[in-house]
């Protein structure tokens, strides 16, 4: 199992008591009497079989208070999933951290900023790359690119998850677009892994019918489930903090009544990716300081009250169209602050030009970020050792030192975090050995990656099914007139 | 029998054994081994470790303390080198010191580790020396080498004035001079009329070896 990290510490809360009991509140009031859209008539009818009222013309369902503190509790503060190599199963929630792969539509190139559709062999070693980057436990649904040269738009995840499957063992999530939770609980099944399904809505308040079709066949393969309610605020949500952590707060409340329905005890853990809107774009501020304010309150609620499982999805972009400042900082803050209100998956790695872009160059950077975090909320020992008030007698006052003491040479190691791709060099050295800054020095070691890492195989029968189960999803969606 | 006691006095070193330096020296002395050989196993030992520590397998608390080690090693076999008037060989005599008005001795001593680790006679001044300390220095100890860091741009110019006192009292061709810190480059060097310059701690050590004309083998 992948150790990731834990918090060892409080939570740092943002909301007090009285505001979160309003919040929670206010959430069951809006889930009482303006309900959720469901657009699947099954989900309507399991939801009115367990107690809600349901309006079928309007495809509502209002869900009473106490069904859904129920379902909050029937759902487990901790979850495993399966990975294809047990090294790399995860058990998610508790005071875990573990780090996600972002992902982003296109290849990005790091010198100009451009975007250009990725090939499969690029999408091929991007994997490879996150695969040999310890801080990536866990990958989303088509990573990391959303468009693949030659690849038709609806056979992209299944592909993708092919890809994964060959080039990396640690787990992944699937996907929810049309029929490709059938194909994709195939392939996981054909290694015999675990997915972490999932079932995303569409805010304010709906969920469209391939969302909860994904979350019946993954609950059903015994999967758990990964929710979602992705909303822009003063958009799809209240443009306050405390207005888009109550209508998120409905969207994701709705959707684990759902899933307990269907299946009780299911694991889940719930998605924060509500980001403010550019007022004069209309586009998403996904490094914004608001994404801080709401993913704050979503860890203190869910993680902390809730005792579902966080993932916070803020950090995953930078509106950033260079791996430079900004996209360092948007993506460090957001990330910092998750880490330290109790989030127990962060999505970092790799993405830029808001969701446009990936670059495994800014993973591999992200790999270092991620390290630094999640050292940080482990905090530091305090005992006799690492005190060391002997040391501090005997060194005594200048011209005392400490460096030439055993003391330094055995603890630093315990005690520091070395940067993989960090220039530390002093200034002459830099300029003596070619100026090179953290993305050329991130690139050198993309190459040794390359040149070097192999992922555990899968055996030729696997592979065999794999191609099978592709072209059973490609026989399928020509049958439906798709590609 | 003695080339255990040789093999031990190197693994001290590979071990950074400060605690158990001083005895396993007196133990191999009492057991008649070469005061010179036994010397000779301390800089091995010193010199692997100064390797590892310029291709970055090992680093700086690990390069300091090998030297505690040799340090507390040294004074029984040095006293017997001299029982027995004998003469230890060495790459050549270098003092070593920051300038007046700095410091910062961390360089500095990486520095002076590595010369040593590298079969250099060492004598370190330590910092915030005087230019009249660095002159009455090379005038007493004779030196091959002056080599003087400054950590700050107020203090380099405290490396000129060393090197104009050397001149002044007729030392200057007496010896050569290295100049290092961090906001010294060549051309700074260049300009000051030092002999050589070395941007990092290894490269010092292969500066010297240069104007002493030594290969990069062999010392000790």
């Amino acid at each position: 199992m992948r150790r990731g990290f834990r918090l060892n510490f409080e939570p740092v809360k943002i909301l007090t008591d009285s505001q979160i009991e309003a919040i929670h509140r206010a959430s069951l009031d809006v889930l009482e009497k303006t309900g959720v859209k469901f657009e699947s008539e099954r989900a309507l009818k399991l939801l009115e079989q367990n107690g809600c009222m349901v309006h079928y013309d309007e495809k509502i369902a209002r869900m009473p208070p106490s069904l859904v503190e129920e379902c909050i509790r029937k759902t487990p503060s901790s979850f495993s999933v399966k990975a294809r190599n047990p090294k790399n199963d995860l058990r998610i929630g508790g005071n875990t951290l573990y780090f996600m792969s972002s992902a982003g539509a296109r290849y990005t190139d790091v010198e100009t900023g451009e975007v250009r559709m990725a090939t499969m062999e690029e999408n091929d070693q991007a994997v490879l790359i996150s695969d040999a980057l310890d801080t990536i436990d866990f990958f989303p649904s088509y990573t990391p690119y959303f468009e693949i040269d030659g690849v038709p738009p609806v056979m992209l995840c299944p592909t993708s998850l092919a890809s994964r499957i060959r080039y990396t063992s640690k787990a992944s999530r699937g996907a929810q677009a049309t029929d490709t939770y059938i194909f994709e609980t195939q392939l996981a099944q054909a290694v015999d892994m675990q997915l972490v399904g999932v079932c995303e809505a569409a805010a304010p308040l709906s969920y469209p019918e391939d969302a909860i079709n994904a979350a019946f066949e993954y609950a059903g393969a015994g999967f758990p489930i990964y929710i979602a309610a992705g909303s822009v605020m003063g958009g799809s949500a209240p443009v306050t903090a405390a207005g888009a952590t109550i209508s998120n707060n409905v969207e994701l409340l709705a959707v684990v009544v759902l899933i307990q329905c269907i299946s009780s005890g299911i694991g889940i853990c719930a998605n924060d990716f509500v980001t403010p809107m550019d007022m004069q774009s209309g586009g998403f501020l996904f490094g914004a300081m608001g994404v801080n304010l709401h993913q704050m309150a979503f860890n203190q609620l869910w993680s902390g009250v809730y005792r579902i499982p966080t993932v916070n999805t803020g950090a995953a972009f930078s509106n950033s169209k260079l791996i430079d400042y900004q996209s360092g900082y948007e993506k460090t803050h957001t990330a910092m602050a998750s880490a330290l209100s109790g989030a127990n998956i962060i999505v970092l790695h790799g993405g830029v030009t808001a969701e446009l872009a990936y670059n495994p160059i800014l993973s591999i950077i992200n790999d270092d970020v991620a390290n630094i975090i999640g050292r940080t909320i482990e905090g530091f020992e305090v005992n006799d050792e690492t005190m060391a008030v002997e040391l501090i007698e005997e060194v005594g006052p200048v011209p005392g030192t400490f460096l030439n003491k055993t003391h330094t040479r055995v603890n630093w190691k315990k005690e520091y975090f070395v940067p993989e791709v960090a220039d530390r060099l002093s200034y002459q050295e830099w300029l003596q050995q070619g100026r090179k800054s953290a993305i050329d020095l991130a690139r050198e070691r993309m190459k040794e990656i390359l040149e070097s890492h192999h992922p555990d195989p899968i055996t030729p029968a696997q592979d065999r099914d794999i191609e099978k189960i592709l072209e059973d999803a490609r026989k399928h969606y020509r049958k439906k007139g798709l590609m | 029998m003695a080339g255990s006691t040789l093999e031990e006095l190197k693994q001290i070193v590979l071990d950074f054994d400060m605690d158990k330096a001083e005895a396993v020296a007196k133990q191999a002395i009492a057991e008649g081994a070469d005061p010179l050989e036994c010397a000779r196993a301390l800089t091995d030992g010193i010199r692997e470790i100064g390797d590892k520590f310029g291709t970055g397998e090992l680093f700086l608390p690990d390069l300091v303390c090998a030297s505690e080690v040799v340090k507390n090693a040294l004074p029984p076999i040095i006293s017997e080198i001299e029982k027995q008037g004998k003469e230890r060989k060495t790459l050549g005599k270098v003092i070593i010191g920051t300038v007046f008005g700095d410091i910062h001795s961390i360089g500095k001593s990486m520095v002076a580790t590595l010369l040593f680790a590298a079969g250099f006679e060492v004598i370190d001044l330590g910092i915030n020396v005087k230019s009249e300390d660095f002159l009455g220095a090379v005038r007493e100890h004779e030196p091959d080498i002056l080599a003087m860091s400054a950590l700050l741009t107020t203090t380099m110019m405290e490396q000129k004035n060393v090197i104009e006192g050397l001149k002044k009292e007729h030392l200057r061709d007496r010896v050569k001079v290295i100049v290092g810190g961090s906001p010294i480059n060549q051309e700074f060097a260049d300009s000051v009329g030092a002999d050589g310059y070395g941007a990092t701690a290894p490269e010092g050590v292969k500066v010297a070896r240069k104007l002493l004309n030594k290969s990069d083998k062999g010392g000790g």
